[in-house]
């Protein structure tokens, strides 16, 4: 089997669901995002990549406890999986290598 | 307090969104619409509109079938319909060819009524345009008249602040001037009116050349159409300022072009080529300026907003207030309803072309109506072949409503399919047509047009479906399995009550076709008074009278010429001036008789084969034949003169003798009596008459071609035969007689093929009965009889409920003639024997196989 892809914002999530490991849901995920992308993004969008990551088996989600916030809704807690991981470490490992290929170039 | 979000977007969020995603979706929501809400409530609320708008994404949607067996209830169907069409092939194309006859020309019928409502309405002032007409009270009628008086313009332009622009056309209605049209060497002859100078703020023939506020600001001014500038001068540019010489009697000249309009669409009722200044004719015409004297038609455009009928009762009195003799009272008629309700009875508006309107409306619903009941028919009579897969669904647990739509959705899809055909034959069939109602009928596939279409086609679907729906849903499977008969007594009637219907509309039909067309052969050929064969009119553009007097002579050498006469207006229309100024000896103060007056040259009679009852007819032996008149015979009833030869009348205040009294004939439709005409002679009318030797038609006119381009420069000989003329005037009777035919004969096909789909049935489900009958000893001849009788019985009631039908209405419709022919007990009887056997010819094919058959085959049962 093909090993699932991962999209470019979907990774972004992903470093933000494994940063706040155990405390991520929809909010934080997106201001930590706007935060350390200084750009502005749509909760919608996260959901989106949030669905799809599920889906693909690189998180797993839990309800939180019952609070009188959010309109009495319950929060959805991200988890990354084994699974997870090992994409983003792949990932890495990818970027890095190729960015040690690159010589040393002068720009002036 | 919490601020809340916007209620309506989070309502439509839980409708859409899936449940185990709602809640989360909702809960970020709500946080970040709190958090937002401090710095902006304003931009925090539309935030979360866009936002949930985007969770409107597959991903989120939840799955919308609630129940999931619809979609599959739904395939189900559509695949038992075309098991269905395919198992019963017979009856498939029954209903097929059926209901797509009738959808082809409830197509057809529908494309020539959008038509025939479009005339005149492209118009953009056709909302406030209004023509004012004229009623003059003769004591014993109210006469409608187009033509208004001449000063009435003037009149409504300076003290009737409602009107917007108003106009004065001539002549009035359809007629033009034809006139011959020189420019260069280019001679032809082309229809002008005069119109005043609002003419074209009126009505909206765009203007493409010339400045519109000018165009007839100067009297020599004319404007011209584009196509005849196109003819003319070869294009339309530099066009303007141009000359050309006109043509006609008493305005022949030099006319500059001041403009160029658009040639008026096809579904104009009104065209001419050419625009001249009414002011010129004015000038020429002083008689203009007395109330008394009526000429012009007069148009106008309300202003925005204006009370109709306020206005009406305004001007209603205006010619009484200016002329106290008067005894014309004027009112508006909306400009686009002259083409479709362009009757006068009384002064009251009495329909015209919209009755042929109707008509067809109603033919093509009555077509409709028989192919949906073949649908019903066949589909309630097949039932017992259907019965066990509704018990079946039945006791599984279908609801009678799945088992309505079961059987609607199949006859919506049967008549889509028709639909399909119906298309086809229309594309077909439409240049025929086009022939035929004399139109360019298109299909343009508008908005308005599919709408029409489809709704017509899923009415005729519902209708089809929902008497077998019904009857079919409401059997309880009880009896179904339990073999008792299905075909109750209540839908065995209704049945048959739905063919003798289709019978009786077919009826209907036959006995309209029967009459149209022996009142269309008695039109033309009844005895009019005079010889229509062989009579040639035509107008010629001589200016003077001496070379038309010379171009006579010359005529008369033509071998093959007969006679030659002259006539004002023609022969065939009735149209015509009309006057009351006729004072004869012992005229009584109210006997106001509205004479025709018809202006005739020597040799009148005998060119037209009219035949003098009394004295003579003018003859160029005697002097001063022009203090003479000559009367018809109505006439002189209604003047109740006795010896009436070489009595004096006053015409006009001048004096003329009787000399002749001719015998009636008409030069009006026969839709009117003949009217009371008096003659006076004019060395030359406004059309030549030349009766022809028969069987030398045509080079007799090939040698009067020759002499008339001879005698004007250039021009060729535009002629009609009085017959043609004559038979173009009942033209819309003909198609209708012609239409009729068709649409009859499709309606008895469409009948006869459900009759012949219920015959085959029946004979199907007697057989054993038939087999039985046979070895009981019963005759072919008898199972034949057996089978008919009751096709028999259907017709004939059908035959008795449409007969009288038929004969109310065209009775009726003959009515409107003054001369009409009488109808007959035989034609009627006729209709029903041909019902009868077309019926017998429909159902023997299948009542005689029946009663061939072996009984051994029938009976025996594996």
């Amino acid at each position: 089997m093909k090993a699932p892809s991962l999209g470019e914002f979907e990774e972004l999530v992903l470093l933000m669901v494994a940063a706040q490991h155990d405390e991520a849901y929809g909010v934080s995920i997106l201001e930590s995002l706007e935060k350390q992308l200084d750009k502005k993004v749509n909760v919608s969008a996260i959901h989106v990549a949030l669905k799809r990551m599920v889906e693909k088996g690189f998180i797993t989600s839990r309800f939180g406890g019952i609070t009188t916030d959010r309109g009495g809704r319950r929060k959805k807690f991200y988890v990354i999986t084994a699974f997870g991981k090992q994409a983003l470490d792949q990932q890495y490992s990818i970027r890095t290598d190729l960015y040690q290929q690159i010589p040393e170039i002068s720009f002036n | 307090m919490k601020p809340s979000p916007p209620y309506r977007a989070l309502k439509f969020l839980r409708w859409f969104c899936r449940e185990d995603f709602i809640e989360e979706v909702e809960g970020d929501l709500i946080e970040v619409f709190e958090y937002q809400y401090k710095q902006s409530p304003k931009k925090a609320k539309s935030k979360l509109i866009w936002t949930v708008i985007r969770y409107f994404r597959p991903e989120f949607i939840k799955a919308f079938n609630l129940s999931p067996n619809s979609t599959t209830m739904y395939q189900h169907n559509f695949k038992l319909a075309y098991r269905n069409f395919f198992k019963y092939k017979s009856t498939f194309f029954i209903n097929l060819i059926g209901l797509s006859t009738g959808l082809a020309c409830a197509l057809l019928i529908s494309l020539w009524i959008a038509d025939e409502q479009n005339v005149d309405k492209f118009h953009e002032k056709d909302a406030r345009l209004y023509q004012v007409m004229h009623n003059i009270d003769l004591g014993n009628e109210i006469r409608t008249l187009e033509w208004t008086p001449g000063p009435l313009i003037e009149a409504l332009d300076q003290q009737m602040p409602e009107v917007e622009n108003v106009a004065a056309v001539f002549p009035p209605s359809v007629h033009t001037f034809k006139g011959a049209l020189a420019h260069d060497d280019i001679r032809m002859k082309a229809s002008s009116k005069y119109v005043s100078s609002d003419y074209f703020s009126i009505f909206s023939h765009p203007i493409l050349a010339g400045d519109k506020d000018q165009l007839l600001k100067e009297k020599y001014a004319v404007v011209i159409s584009d196509q005849l500038a196109l003819k003319l001068f070869g294009s339309t540019d530099n066009v303007v300022g141009k000359l050309l010489k006109w043509e006609v009697e008493g305005f022949s000249g030099d006319y500059f072009v001041s403009g160029i309009f658009e040639s008026m669409p096809s579904n104009a009722s009104i065209q001419f080529d050419l625009a001249f200044n009414y002011d010129l004719y004015a000038s020429k015409n002083p008689e203009l300026n007395r109330w008394s004297y009526n000429d012009p038609c007069t148009y106008l455009t309300l202003k925005e907003g204006s009370d109709v009928k306020a206005f009406e009762n305004k001007i209603a009195g205006l010619i009484k207030k200016n002329d106290p003799e008067s005894k014309g009272t004027l009112f508006l008629r909306k400009y686009s309803s002259q083409y479709l309700y362009g009757n006068f009875e009384n002064g009251l508006e009495a329909g015209g072309r919209i009755s042929y309107v109707i008509l067809f409306s109603v033919i093509a619903i009555f077509l409709l109506l028989i192919a949906c009941i073949n649908f019903m028919n066949l589909s309630t009579a097949r039932a017992s072949r259907r019965i066990k897969e509704i018990g079946v669904k039945k006791s599984i647990g279908a609801k009678r409503s799945d088992l309505v739509i079961q059987h609607l959705m199949e006859s919506v899809i049967m008549s889509f399919l028709a639909l399909f055909l119906a298309m086809l034959m229309v594309t077909l069939i439409l240049p025929e047509f086009n022939v035929l109602t004399g139109k360019q009928l298109l299909f343009v596939f508008s908005s308005e047009f599919i709408f029409t279409v489809l709704g017509i086609t899923l009415i005729t679907g519902l209708l089809a479906g929902s008497y077998p729906a019904l009857y079919l849903s409401g059997i309880t499977p009880i009896s179904i399995f339990r073999g008792s008969s299905i075909n109750s007594l209540s839908s065995l009637w209704i049945r048959k009550g739905l063919v003798i219907f289709q019978f009786a509309v077919s009826l209907v039909l036959i006995v309209m076709v029967f009459t149209v067309s022996k009142q269309m052969d008695y039109i033309q050929t009844k005895n009019l008074g005079y010889d229509k064969e062989n009579v040639l009119i035509f107008n010629e553009t001589i200016n003077n009278d001496a070379s038309y007097t010379s171009f006579k002579h010359q005529l008369k050498t033509v071998p093959g010429v007969l006679s030659i006469s002259s006539i004002s207006g023609d022969m065939t229309t009735g149209d015509r001036n009309n006057t009351t100024g006729i004072m004869w000896e012992g005229r009584s103060e109210d006997n106001l008789v509205d004479f025709s007056d018809l202006v005739v040259d020597f040799n009148f009679f005998e060119t037209m084969n009219i035949e003098l009852l009394e004295g003579r007819a003018f003859s160029e032996e005697f002097n001063s034949e022009k203090n003479k008149i000559i009367f018809n015979e109505t006439a002189i009833n209604q003047m109740g003169l006795v010896n009436p030869i070489g009595q004096t009348v006053r015409l006009w205040g001048k004096e003329k003798q009787i000399i002749g009294v001719v015998k009636d004939f008409h030069v009006e439709s026969l839709y009117k009596t003949v009217k009371p005409s008096f003659f006076r002679l004019s060395e030359r009318g406004m059309n030549t008459l030349v009766r022809i030797e028969q069987g030398k038609e045509r080079e007799t006119i090939e040698a009067l071609q020759d002499i008339y381009k001879e005698k004007n420069q250039g021009l060729a000989l535009d002629y009609q035969f009085i017959d043609d003329a004559y038979d173009k005037l009942y033209a819309s009777e003909s198609r209708v007689s012609i239409l009729s035919g068709y649409f009859a004969g499709i309606a008895i096909l469409i009948s006869c093929l459900g009759l012949f789909g219920l015959a085959a049935f029946t004979a199907e489900i007697r057989l054993k009965e038939i087999g039985i009958r046979k070895v009981l000893g019963s005759g072919n001849t008898q199972i034949v009889l057996l089978l008919s009788n009751e096709y028999t019985k259907m017709v004939l009631i059908a035959n008795l409920l449409a007969l009288p039908i038929g004969y109310y209405l065209v009775n009726n419709w003959l009515g409107s003639f003054a001369f009409s022919i009488e109808l007959k007990w035989w034609s009627f009887v006729g209709a029903g024997i041909l019902s009868l056997m077309i019926s017998w010819l429909t159902v023997g094919i299948q009542t005689v196989k029946a009663a061939m058959i072996n009984p051994v085959d029938c009976l025996k049962d594996e």
